[in-house]
């Protein structure tokens, strides 16, 4: 049994000790993970836990993200409750078998720490590897503060874990912003905790020797169709699941969840979708603009998979001028945002402007003026009715403006 | 529980755990060593497999021949997967949470053995990391390799244990080539080197070497690496009713030479005997050239301008045996 | 809902649709837990309809190999040597060839030692009546 860990009420934790502890009192019974800049803190966190005590569990270091993930499969498929932590390269190393995870039904947790990809290399923060894995099968939960990197990830063993979802999940924290940033966060105590993500519930387990089972069988073109609109069909029902769960979380601590995100959006004129940390930026530059008269709101994906198509045309529906705003190189289209929001909207009949900012790549800067002038021209575009700005735009950036279309 | 198997009819009261109706080609190595291994214990087995021949063949959906659990995730992970397994296993035990039947079989003295089968390819080449880690590590779990020197389940193409002048799909023989140029790896000097505390090269022809060897394997506590000869006959080339003809050709030139490397450890970890015994000395060495000759993956090599390669064998061999030899009688 | 895939025959399985699948195309041995699966014999196993040995792979030969047992000495070396788990032997006796599973491989028939051989391909139309009346004498030992 594991040592009881004292916890204040208030701890000053940032977004890596958050992940970290949660994964403690998830008991993860293994953690198999490598490390990388800026998610190291989590996995080192936890092996500290390990060797006090505070987790009855196994942590292996393995050689690679490539085996941490593969690990954290089998351990999956083996019927015990496993979880990783990375970044960036990491990341991308792990994509083959994040569908793999994803494919087998396997419920682990990961925690990423967004970081831009190489090249050229850089440890700082943006949402590249984010975008990466979206299409990977795995529930995507977001967060922009230590406290939300905590509740997201106490959360995810839920949702993943339920037996009407059993999918992985990811809790995205922006590197740096959340993951090295200290902050007030208001933990369970450790019988609250693992009362509320409970017992892991091994489904097919291989550990099992009086009923052997295949995992990870070859499906030809005659089977497998029907196993990915499955998986898919299983994604989109998880709707429910997740609000169940949050619902959950309110109760025991007051904190609410939503799969949209929505500030001051009663009555905006325009608004500000963006992901991580910029969510709280764009709140301060949103209370700015209304003190000069600008109805200015903020959007994001509290759960950008399953994508929350009805909540977030609802939540920018009566909109003017929206702002997509992606921290991600977007390698010869429009932003992800753009495009995914862009085919929502237009696909339920509305059509507000809709202005595409590509920003912060590779940790750059994005600061509460930057985002005030993004409102202004949304204003200006909400005013004359059209857009008067470049569809995409680079913000941000040194050297002459750059925009298409 | 070491199983009691004093010879072959005592072996064949074994209930098979590997099943038919599996995809394999006729007379396909892979097979015979997976049910060699498997029946070599009567402990419950969980296995991990690496894509390649054997995973595609037998659990293409909606069928399985496996009568014991089993995992693929990929073609570079079997090692971490069985690995992992491994952990888990521990853990739980730990725990007191194993599933009844399992913790059963525990308090009878009969813990599961978890064993990866993987092909050269997902051994020597792209599974050669997470092997190396997993070793490393320590983690207790059987490794075989099903060396077919060859990347079968892809259309054969070469691996880095493909054999010089064997000709392969991407080291083809042609008019100005003798097809593959470089010399086979060693793994199992290789998979030794991490410390392992058991490492054996094995032939499904010798049944009975091969058995008593998985036996130890699974006696011994930590990762055990076993590299088994696997004559493919789609990518050899040979006749399938001559899979295992051409096994015993390998071994009986000393191509395959059968031996097992032991590291002890005393209680603080530390390595402090190195022994290398050869487990069969064929009681006279054939030429290589039989054994090249069996299969026309080798054929260009009888023409008058390659012959040098098959001279070049011969030395090679020799000069291996001769080494394997050498260590032996020093005890190391 | 997903099907329970222990419980329904071959060619209902074949016809599931994605919303009967079971998630994560786990497939499964057997029909009920079988505690210690090396001590059941496959007669007595409790095969799921995934199992592979409910399958049959016997079309692919061209030719079978039919066993003689009066020549037979029950040495065991087609049973272990065989790849597809035809060779039935029980009690140390060799019993037969499992023709749903036999690919025709011919290993078998290499590896009996008898003389003449306990096991030889015939075609695969021919009877194996028929063909035991075929069985050639013992070959006599080439000197070299
Ligand atoms: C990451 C990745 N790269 C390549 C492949 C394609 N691939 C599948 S099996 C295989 C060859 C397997 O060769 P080997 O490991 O020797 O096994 P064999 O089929 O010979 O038994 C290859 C190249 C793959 N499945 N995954
Ligand atoms: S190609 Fe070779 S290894 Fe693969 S199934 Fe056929 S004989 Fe076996
Ligand atoms: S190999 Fe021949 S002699 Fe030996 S058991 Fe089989 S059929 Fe009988
Ligand atoms: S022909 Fe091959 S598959 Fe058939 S019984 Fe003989 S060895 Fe087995
Ligand atoms: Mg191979």
């Amino acid at each position: 049994m594991a040592k009881k860990f004292e916890l204040n009420e208030i701890e000053v934790w940032d977004g890596n000790m958050a992940a970290a502890q949660a994964l403690r009192q998830a008991d993860v019974d293994i953690v198999a993970a490598y490390p990388i800049t800026p998610s190291t803190p989590i996995v080192q966190n936890y092996s500290k836990f390990l060797a006090d005590g505070y987790v009855d569990g196994e942590f292996i270091m393995v050689e690679s993200e490539h085996s941490a993930m593969s690990g954290c499969v089998a351990a999956s498929a083996a019927g015990v409750r496993a979880a990783t932590a990375t970044s960036s390269q990491g990341f991308a190393l792990m994509v083959e078998v994040l569908y793999q995870a994803s494919g087998m039904r396997l419920p682990i947790v990961l925690t990423v720490v967004n970081r831009a990809l190489a090249a050229p290399l850089n440890v700082n923060g943006d949402h590249s590897d984010m975008y990466l894995g979206r299409d990977a099968g795995w529930i995507n939960l977001c967060s922009y503060n230590p406290q939300e990197a905590y509740d997201l990830t106490l959360m995810a063993f839920r949702i993943g874990e339920d037996l009407r979802v059993r999918l992985p999940v990811m809790v995205h924290q922006d590197g740096f912003l959340c993951s090295h940033t200290a902050q007030n966060v208001r933990p369970l105590q450790d019988e609250e905790a693992r009362e509320f993500v409970g017992e892991f519930k091994a489904v097919n387990s291989m550990l099992d020797v009086s009923d052997p089972v295949t995992h990870g069988v070859q499906t030809e073109e005659d089977w497998h169709f029907e196993h990915k609109a499955r998986q898919h069909h299983d994604m989109m029902s998880s709707f429910d699941v997740i609000r169940e769960v949050f619902g959950e979380f309110k109760e025991r601590t007051g904190r609410e969840y939503d799969l949209v995100y929505t500030y001051k959006m009663d009555d905006a004129d325009v608004a500000i979708v963006a992901l991580g940390t910029t969510v709280e930026s764009a709140r301060v530059a949103a209370d700015q603009m209304r003190e000069k008269g600008v109805k200015a709101g903020v959007v994001s994906f509290r759960v950008l998979r399953p994508f929350p198509f009805n909540e977030i045309v609802d939540a920018l529906g009566d909109v003017k001028a929206i702002a997509a705003m992606d921290r991600s190189a977007p390698g010869g289209t429009f932003g992800m945002l753009f495009n995914e929001l862009g085919a929502a909207l237009m696909a339920k009949g509305k059509r507000p402007i809709l202005l595409n900012y590509i920003y912060g790549l590779g940790g750059r800067d994005t600061t509460i003026n930057m985002l005030r002038e993004v409102y202004e021209q949304l204003n200006e575009c909400a005013q004359a009715g059209e857009a008067k700005y470049p569809l995409q735009q680079f913000i941000g950036l040194r050297g002459p403006k750059l925009s298409f279309y | 529980m070491v199983k009691k198997i004093k010879n072959l009819k005592e072996f064949s009261l074994s209930n098979d755990r590997f099943e038919g109706a599996n995809l394999m080609c006729p007379g396909c190595s892979h097979n015979i060593i997976v049910r060699e291994v498997l029946n070599a214990t009567n402990d419950p087995v969980i296995v991990a497999t690496a894509t390649g021949c054997l995973e595609v063949c037998t659990a293409v959906y909606p069928k399985t021949s496996w009568d014991v659990s089993w995992i693929h995730i990929g073609f570079e992970n079997a090692a971490v997967a069985a690995a992992t397994v491994s952990a888990a296993y521990e853990v739980m035990k730990r725990k007191g949470k194993l599933p009844p039947a399992t913790q059963k079989m525990v308090d009878e003295g009969r813990e599961p053995k978890i064993v990866a089968f993987a092909g050269d390819g997902g051994t020597y080449d792209i599974g050669f990391q997470s092997l190396s880690g997993a070793f490393e590590r320590g983690h207790n779990f059987m490794y075989v390799c099903l060396d077919n020197e060859v990347y079968a389940n892809t259309g054969g193409q070469r691996s880095s244990s493909t054999p010089i002048g064997a000709s392969t799909t991407t080291s083809p023989a042609g008019s100005v080539s003798y097809g593959e140029k470089m010399q086979k790896k060693s793994m199992v000097e290789i998979m030794a080197d991490h410390g392992a505390p058991y490492v054996a090269q094995v032939s499904p022809s010798k049944w009975k070497d091969l058995v008593k060897k998985v036996q130890k394997g699974f006696e011994v506590y930590g990762p055990v690496y076993i590299n088994a000869q696997s004559a493919c006959t789609t990518e050899w080339k040979h006749a399938p009713e001559d899979t295992i003809e051409v096994s015993d050709l390998g071994v009986e030139s000393c191509v395959w030479p059968l031996y097992e490397i032991i590291n002890e450890r005393d209680e603080h970890g530390i390595i402090y005997s190195t022994k290398l015994n050869i487990t069969y000395r064929p009681k006279k060495k054939i030429p290589v050239e039989e054994y090249l000759a069996a299969q026309p993956r080798f054929r260009h090599l009888f023409k008058p301008e390659n012959r040098h390669i098959i001279d070049l064998w011969q030395k090679a061999v020799d000069a291996r045996w001769e080494y394997l030899q050498r260590r032996e009688e020093a005890g190391v | 809902m997903a099907k329970d895939m222990k419980h329904i025959d071959i060619e209902e399985i074949q016809k599931l649709g994605w919303d009967e699948l079971i998630p994560g195309a786990a497939l499964f041995s057997f029909r009920e837990p079988v505690e210690d699966v090396v001590e059941v014999p496959m007669e007595e196993r409790p095969y799921a309809p995934t199992n592979s040995h409910e399958w049959q792979v016997g079309d692919w030969r061209v030719e079978k190999p039919v066993y003689n047992r009066d020549l037979c000495i029950d040495c065991q070396f087609c049973w272990v040597f065989c790849p597809d788990m035809s060779i039935l032997s029980r009690d140390k006796k060799m019993i037969g060839v499992i023709y749903e599973h036999c690919k025709g491989c011919g290993i078998c028939v290499e590896v009996c030692p008898t003389n003449p051989k306990s096991l030889l391909m015939f075609p695969e139309h021919m009877d194996n009546d028929e063909a035991l009346k075929r069985w050639p004498q013992k070959e006599e030992k080439k000197k070299d």
